[in-house]
């Protein structure tokens, strides 16, 4: 009994850590159906209450493959012919023939574009230096820097798509890196093809959009919050309009703690009812700074503030010239809830993006600060100088695909085109500015190469008949284990239940996918669940028939088993692990769901179902395995 | 319960009609896939393919008019699992979505009664797919090497490989069983596409846990009764292991063929490989791995027992 109590322990442990993984997964299934039900008033109520909840539980739970929820895979890559197409300049017929000849060879052949680029270019013997870069530099150089440009397009391409796919507002969508030049976007629920094409491959535009005065900003959104609450327009309340963001801003007062269950919930009501434009986006002034024209809102608010700002009456309060356009990143995180800065801009940009012709994030070593450097085209300095000198001490946003990345001041009038950003928390920060600053001057050009779209009743079918498949399968099997092996067949049973739930559980834990194929992995786990006991059981028998005790042919099933379920279970293993590594997508989710049971079993079996035997031996429970 | 009990059944000394009856079984598969060919899914070829549901089971013929009318002459075009579900596929490309987008349109023009509705879409470029199709080879090839190396250390070199050799058997015995049941019921059109490719890697997985279970009898006998000769050997263990061989197989087959009937049209290719993978995996580990460790000791035997021979006269 004492050698099985940390066994014991252990396998408790990991029932629980299991159900601890898999309450998420639980827990939203629970809300989405809760809230299925209601309607309108209701249904905003409801997901307004538990909307920590609810993103709580979609963050941990098991996620569904596009091919279970329904949604759109696509993947592209880097078209690096066009790339380099757009990076030469003075493009002549003869550049267009070596392009079109290089076309033609890519299409029978897998070697990377840049390679036959450079071969095509020795062939004709034309130095690269004809255009790109300068005319000293040397062939190995300039393809260096292509090779380089080509591998950045990747992540310049990624951060526009993310971008974009963030404005666009799809719950959950993922954006990963394939190799050097693919990016696969995967948008679970979206089924509109056309638009998603246009969201991914358009190319980027960078603008640099001066921002509305705060103090006139400011004048505007208290009309606007005015205006909401039914009052009268005021113009000449400078005081009152103090008082109004004071007001605004004593509920949070300090800035990480929103909370508002009920003894705050009146106070926020009152709120809500005097400042219904400043409950909605806050202008979290500091105190003893001046403000500096941002308004926050909540993630899910940033609909309701713009559906506010284009109602008509609304609209005739807001200057002509005034546009919007929130922070492409959240700018702080209070209480679970991303926080996005809304900045009002002038509608005319001052400067587009493809003057640009160097952005570089690098550490100032005077101050050990992330900082960004910016070059620019001699037609874009002359504008700068006079940009910047006009508007010192004003900020200029840095606006992509209209989503502010930076806000930065202007410290100086710049001349020359050399403009250094600051203010970046760290070098990621500098590092994505650095990208998007690019991202106007030099395009990422995408092909769409493979697409999938699943509707989602295509879906909600292979789930039931997944589900029932399983069901049956396990059911039949637990039966006939029950039947051949009696009680050792019911040891084998709880085994396998927790074996199933050991795979759901490692599944959550690491935030795995189940596909379609992935089910059919489930299933299959069962059955490889079921061999390690069949082995050790079998085992069991042949030593029982030799006259051994039942503890002494149990202990000798056991280790003479052993050999067998480690060889068998790891050759199973390695298949998994190379279909794993060649396979894609759902075949992927097949390959992890049977890897991840392979180890289950073996643990379950092992350990699991030994333990409770001899547990159930000790205590004088008379033990069958015929 | 028991099904088996202890058996002494001359598994060896039938080999060489078994080989025979493998090899047939394999040559009519390879005349199979000879003469109907293999349907490759969309993943592999490359293309632009639509699930299209419509209200009402559509008329195919006129399905295929519409096609040829939007200008996809070769496109193929049949059922999929229910009356009113219908797969489309044309290889031709075109830019990003653009393809997709004309059948979708051009369906909705000429069925508007039918409400044509679009469950599931799939375009896979030129590259992709024989990008797909090169790493699915290199999946299988790489698995039976990884396999067939694993054995040979971890036993012997030759049950390594009688190993390889009983699992190309037993995926070729299944892709020939594939192209044998395609297209003969509604219900078995079966494509070579990714996961068509994971049942084959599930195949040698299982297959070869199968064989491994035999041969770590051998090898624990051998220790044991060091003086039975080798056919004797291997046919005492295979009797022994053979009750859990039964049963652990005889779960997987029903658990497949669960799949197969229940487990929805996407999985049904995949079960049904895997079904004939489970019986020829079984079957294979004796006949074909077993005895072809048996065969090529016998004849390094044989070689080494005629030069003693040769000395002692």
């Amino acid at each position: 009994m004492k050698k099985n109590r940390g066994k014991l322990i252990f396998i408790i442990a990991c029932v629980l850590l299991s159900f601890y993984f898999l309450y998420p997964t639980y827990q939203d299934y629970k809300l989405t159906k809760d809230g299925r039900g209601l309607t309108g008033d209701d249904s905003l109520k409801y997901f307004e209450t538990h909307d920590n909840d609810i993103r709580d539980a979609r963050a941990k739970r098991i996620k569904l493959g596009l091919d279970l929820q329904g949604g759109m895979r696509v993947v592209l890559e880097v078209n690096t012919l066009k790339l380099l197409e757009d990076l030469a300049k003075n493009k002549d017929d003869a550049f267009n023939a070596i392009i079109a000849e290089i076309r033609e060879a890519a299409k029978t052949s897998d070697v990377d574009i840049i390679d036959i680029f450079q071969r095509k270019f020795q062939e004709k013997q034309v130095r690269m230096s004809r255009y790109f870069g300068n005319i000293r530099d040397s062939d190995d150089d300039i393809m260096k820097r292509l090779r380089d440009e080509s591998t950045n397009a990747v992540d310049r391409g990624m951060e526009i798509v993310r971008n974009r796919v963030d404005q666009y507002g799809v719950s959950e969508p993922s954006i990963q890196k394939q190799g050097s030049r693919r990016i696969i976007v995967e948008l679970p629920g979206v089924t509109k093809e056309a638009e998603v094409r246009q969201l991914l491959q358009g190319t980027a535009l960078l603008e640099f959009k001066l921002l509305i005065d705060p103090d006139i900003a400011l004048k505007v959104y208290e009309s606007v919050d005015r205006t909401l609450a039914g009052k009268p327009v005021n113009d000449s309340t400078a005081t009152d309009s103090s008082k109004a963001i004071a007001d605004a801003d004593t509920s949070k007062t300090d800035t990480s703690s929103i909370p508002l269950p009920e003894d705050q919930l009146k106070a926020s009501d009152k709120e809500k009812k005097d400042h219904p434009f400043f409950f909605l986006a806050r202008p979290n002034q500091q105190q003893g700074q001046a403000w500096n024209g941002e308004l926050f809102s909540a993630e899910g608010d940033r609909g309701k503030v713009m559906r506010v700002l284009e109602q008509p009456e609304i609209k005739q309060l807001l200057p002509h010239d005034m546009s919007f356009a929130w922070s492409a990143k959240p700018a702080f995180i209070a209480e679970g809830k991303k926080y996005f800065a809304l900045y009002g801009l002038k509608a005319r940009a001052e400067i587009n993006g493809g003057v640009v012709v160097k952005a570089q994030a690098t550490i100032d070593p005077t101050y050990n600060k992330a900082v960004v450097t910016m070059e620019m085209n001699s037609d874009g300095s002359r504008e700068w100088a006079r940009i910047t000198g006009a508007n010192v001490n004003k900020r200029i946003a840095i606006v992509m695909d209209n989503a502010v990345f930076s806000a930065p001041v202007v410290r100086s009038k710049i001349t020359g085109g050399h403009s250094q950003i600051e203010g970046m928390d760290n070098v990621e920060e500098a590092k994505l500015l650095e990208i998007v600053l690019k991202a106007g001057a030099l395009p990422a050009p995408v092909d769409i190469i493979q697409q999938a779209t699943v509707g989602p009743s295509l879906g909600e079918d292979s789930i039931q008949q997944g589900i029932w498949a399983t069901a049956l399968a396990l059911a039949l099997t637990a039966v006939f284990m029950v039947v051949y092996y009696s009680t050792g067949g019911m040891m084998a049973d709880i085994a396998l239940m927790l074996n199933i739930l050991f795979v759901m559980g490692v599944l959550a834990a690491f935030h795995g996918t189940l596909t379609l194929p992935g089910i059919a992995g489930l299933i299959l786990t069962v059955a490889v669940a079921v061999d390690a006991n069949v082995l050790i059981y079998e085992r069991i028998r042949e030593e029982s028939v030799t006259g051994k005790t039942l503890s002494a042919a149990i202990d000798a099933g056991y280790s003479k088993a052993f050999s067998a379920i480690f060889d068998s279970n790891l050759t199973a293993f390695i298949t998994g692990v190379i279909l794993f590594q060649f396979g894609s997508g759902p075949v992927q989710g097949f390959a992890l769901t049977l890897m991840i049971g392979i180890v289950a079993s073996v643990f379950s079996a092992v350990v699991v179902s030994r333990a409770i035997i001899e547990i159930l031996i000790a205590r004088g429970v008379h033990v069958k395995f015929d | 319960m028991r099904f088996f009990k202890a058996t002494h059944i001359d598994f060896m000394g039938k080999r060489k009609m078994w080989y025979m009856i493998s090899a047939i079984v394999i040559m009519v598969g390879f005349l199979s896939v000879a003469v109907k060919g293999l349907h490759f899914g969309i993943d592999f070829l490359g293309g632009t393919e639509l699930i299209v549901e419509f209200s009402q089971p559509p008329d195919i013929s006129k399905i295929r008019s519409v096609m040829d009318d939007a200008g996809f002459q070769k496109a193929e075009i049949k059922g999929y699992g229910l009356p009113t579900r219908v797969l489309v596929r044309t290889e031709q490309q075109g830019e990003g979505t653009s393809i997709g987008e004309k059948i979708r349109t051009s369906f909705e023009k000429s069925f508007p009664e039918l409400h044509p509705k679009v469950l599931q879409e799939q375009k896979i470029g030129p590259k992709v797919g024989s990008e797909l199709r090169r790493n699915a080879l290199f999946a299988v090839i790489f698995s039976l090497i990884a396999m067939g190396v694993y054995v040979a250390f971890r036993f012997e070199f030759i049950y390594g490989l009688g190993a390889v050799v009983a699992l190309f058997h037993d995926v070729a015995v299944a892709l020939g069983c594939v192209s044998i049941f395609d297209g003969l019921t509604p219900y078995t059109n079966f494509e070579i596409d990714q996961n068509m490719i994971a049942a084959f890697l599930t195949i040698v997985g299982l297959s070869m846990n199968d064989t491994v279970v035999i041969f770590d009898r051998i090898r624990e006998n051998k220790k044991v009764h060091r003086s039975i000769s080798l056919v004797d050997l291997i046919n005492k263990s295979i009797n022994e292991a053979l009750g859990r061989t039964i049963i652990t197989s005889g779960t997987i087959f029903v658990i497949t063929l669960i799949l197969f009937f229940f487990g929805g049209e996407v999985n049904r290719g995949f079960a049904f490989a895997l079904t004939i993978g489970i019986t020829t995996g079984t079957y294979s580990s004796i006949y074909i791995a077993s005895a072809i460790a048996l065969d090529y000791t016998n004849r390094k035997l044989k070689s080494k027992g005629a030069t003693v021979a040769i000395q002692k006269a």
